[in-house]
């Protein structure tokens, strides 16, 4: 166990250049690389949060107008359905008065028709009444005569029809 | 006990085969560490996330003695502390260690293991007076002016605890091996080899451990 002052100096030396070699071109390098990498991991990391928030924040906002565009749907839907109900309703109410309306009046006619027939048949009726009567008074009247007068009249009636 | 053999000299500085080993480790590292984290892609391949693995396993551990800010600070020197001890003692297990000239483990020699925590020690001292100024200094003479000479041999005892806790582990589990080698060459020497993976890790992390926590207690804010 002897101490060679030789090999101590190398070793000395040796160790402050491989400290040195090491310290330029290993510890810096490796190092900074091994801080940039922590730094832009921690980066991407927090951005990747916050695109994360906002993204669901979009989704939430995008849902709520999806949602409010259901409901306005749903909503005209119904309101279309409604008015149509009621168009329909008003429209049948409408032809229903309006095919009343044409029936009344159509009797209307009829009876006016009616009434005027029967007064022309009432007119008819009392002309060929006089007409008979006339007859009746001209002739010399028997039961032969009679006869013949009624069956004349009944011809002549049934003539004018 | 035997004396490791001069290779040969720079500017009269001897060079043993801990030193040319010390060299291939560093040779490694630098391989490992500089040249294979050129290109760190975002989504980590299987060998950067062993790196980065390691790197935060390491981080982190020192975080929790020492604080997260002191821990980044003095990373870079405790990092390369544990690695430097543990491949050492690591290359210690590879076949031929200790058998050829010029592969040598350094950790089992006290020359590498003094310096390292040498190192340890003045580091402690430098990140002292960077942290606090001169006011590091007071922390000799507390609680009393008299605990100066306790707390001055408390300071340099430190390395001296570290770099014999090192060198004899490593050099102890050696000779075992080496022992072990000539009674029973089959399967005892690659158990206790096996136990050196463990003890080499193990002393790696007490060593680097022990500095942070000297450093931390340097640094920290006087009671």
């Amino acid at each position: 166990m002897e101490l060679n002052l030789s090999t101590v100096i190398w070793s000395i030396i040796n160790f402050v250049v491989i400290l040195w070699v090491l310290y330029k071109f290993f510890y810096n390098p490796v190092l900074k690389f091994l801080d940039d990498r922590s730094e832009e991991i921690a980066n991407n990391i927090s951005e990747a949060e916050c695109s994360r928030n906002e993204s669901t924040a979009l989704l939430k906002d995008y849902q709520g107008k999806i949602a409010g565009a259901r409901e306005e749907a749903k909503n005209i839907v119904a309101k279309a359905t409604k008015a149509g109900e009621e168009e329909r309703a008003a429209i049948l109410a409408q032809t229903r008065d309006e095919s009343a309306a044409l029936l009344e009046r159509a009797r209307q006619e009829i009876r006016r028709e009616r009434d005027q027939a029967l007064y022309a048949l009432r007119q008819e009726v009392g002309t060929l009444s006089m007409m008979a009567a006339e007859k009746i008074l001209t002739r010399n009247i028997n039961t032969e005569d009679n006869q013949k007068i009624v069956e004349d009249f009944l011809n002549e009636v049934g003539d004018v029809h | 006990m035997e004396t490791a053999k001069v290779l040969f000299t720079i500017f009269g500085l001897e060079v043993t085969g801990h030193v040319t080993t010390m060299w291939a480790i560093m040779a490694f590292l630098f391989v490992v560490l500089v040249l294979m984290t050129r290109k760190m892609d975002k989504v980590p391949g299987r060998f950067q996330c062993l790196i980065e693995y390691t790197v935060e396993g390491l981080l982190n551990f020192f975080s929790g003695m020492m604080g997260k800010k002191m821990a980044r600070r003095y990373f870079p020197l405790l990092c390369t502390l544990f690695l430097f001890i543990l491949v050492s003692n690591w290359s210690g297990i590879l076949p031929l260690a200790g058998h050829v000239e010029g592969f040598r483990p350094p950790t089992s020699t006290l020359s590498v293991t003094a310096a390292l925590a040498l190192v340890a020690f003045f580091a402690t001292q430098f990140a002292g007076f960077r942290e606090k100024g001169f006011g590091y200094l007071k922390h000799f003479f507390q609680p009393f002016i008299f605990m100066f000479p306790l707390n001055l041999i408390e300071e340099l005892v430190r390395p001296l605890s570290l770099s014999l806790r090192l060198y004899g582990n490593i050099f102890g589990e050696e000779m075992v091996v080496a022992v072990l080698l000539s009674i029973a060459p089959y399967f005892a020497p690659a158990l206790m080899q096996m136990l050196g993976i463990l003890f080499g890790f193990i002393q790696a992390v007490v060593f680097t451990t022990l500095t942070a926590i000297y450093i931390s207690s340097a640094t920290a804010d006087a009671h």
